[in-house]
């Protein structure tokens, strides 16, 4: 898979999205220069506690795309249990391809290069709904979802009410 | 879409090549090295887990092992020509449409992808792209156990 390969799938995705926009977010480039760094507006998803807010999240692919997976960081300050503090988000399908020596995940749960930005922004938007405690990226966040829920909910609700403001 | 571009595929991974014969991917040696060797920089690239990037001098013998049979299963698996038959028509690795007469790489599963987007893949994951299906979960086993 050559770069330019990798640039014309990505552009190929970016026009097929303004086309068609996907209900739940919207995407466009940093810089319309790099097809390479996107940057997203995700709406929180209906009926959970991020109803109501605007994140912005940044995906940046390598040269290897669809070979590899890209990484994704939150730019808006989001609390979630698999969010790390500084936005990242770490979930399995944006994890390296291959299996690993100790079965811990499965290479069929790890990246596919048939992930897409819409598939990845559809596993990210359910992530927000339905947060997975296994392998928490936000310990703290993880602990309080689990064991002191009202605080855990005093926190989204601040990130939500501070994305509206950043947005407005 | 109908695309017929060729591309000059220069990251190919070129899963025939011995270590010695040129490859033009550039790799940056370890700065623990002591000596940079000349001929690692000519060196194909593998893959032996996740997030694991190495030339081959760099591998263990348990990787060289793993990566051997990994490229010999591989070569085992069947290349065709695209038919024009309308169940699959692009190969959902690049997204582009096969064109007729070109040359398809067949997966167990029967799923089909140009043969070097599935080679590059295979290399990082022996999993078919499109059903997860491991590519052939008998050998997998038999070295993982050995
Ligand atoms: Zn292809
Ligand atoms: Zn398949």
């Amino acid at each position: 898979m050559s770069e330019l390969q990798s640039s014309l799938l990505l552009k190929k995705q970016l026009a097929e999205l303004n086309k068609n926009p996907v209900e739940g977010f919207s995407a466009g480039l940093i810089d319309e220069n790099d097809i390479f760094r996107w940057e997203v507006l995700i709406i929180g998803p209906p009926d959970t506690l991020y109803e109501g807010g605007f994140f912005k999240a940044h995906l940046y692919f390598p040269k290897e795309y669809p070979l590899r997976p890209p990484r994704m960081k939150f730019v808006t300050e989001i609390w979630h249990p698999n969010i790390e503090k500084n936005g990242d988000v770490c979930i399995s399908i944006l994890h390296e391809p291959g299996d690993d020596k100790w079965g811990y995940e499965k290479a069929s749960e790890r990246w596919l290069p048939v992930h897409t930005v819409e598939t990845i922004l559809i596993s990210v938007i359910s992530m927000l709904a339905d947060p997975n405690d296994e392998s928490p990226a936000n310990v703290d966040a993880a602990k309080e979802w689990r064991e002191s829920y009202p605080e855990f909910k005093r926190k989204v609700a601040r990130c939500v009410r501070k994305s509206q403001e950043e947005c407005s | 879409m109908g695309n017929c571009l060729k591309i000059n595929n220069s990251d190919d991974i070129s899963l025939l090549q011995g270590g010695e014969i040129s490859n033009t991917q550039d790799f940056a040696p370890d700065q623990n090295d002591p000596a940079p060797i000349y001929s690692e920089l000519l060196q194909p690239i593998f893959f032996p887990s996740p997030s694991v990037r190495r030339p081959v001098s760099h591998l263990t013998e348990e990787e060289q092992v793993k990566i051997a049979k990994r490229i010999g299963l591989i070569q085992h698996l069947p290349i065709g020509t695209y038919d024009g038959s309308k169940k699959s028509r692009e190969c959902v690795i690049c997204m582009i449409d096969f064109c007729v007469d070109e040359a398809v790489r067949y997966l167990p599963c029967m799923h089909i992808y140009h043969v070097h987007c599935i080679d590059d893949w295979l290399m990082r994951s022996l999993t078919c792209p499109s059903c997860m299906e491991p590519v052939d979960a008998a050998l997998l086993t038999s070295y993982e156990t050995t």
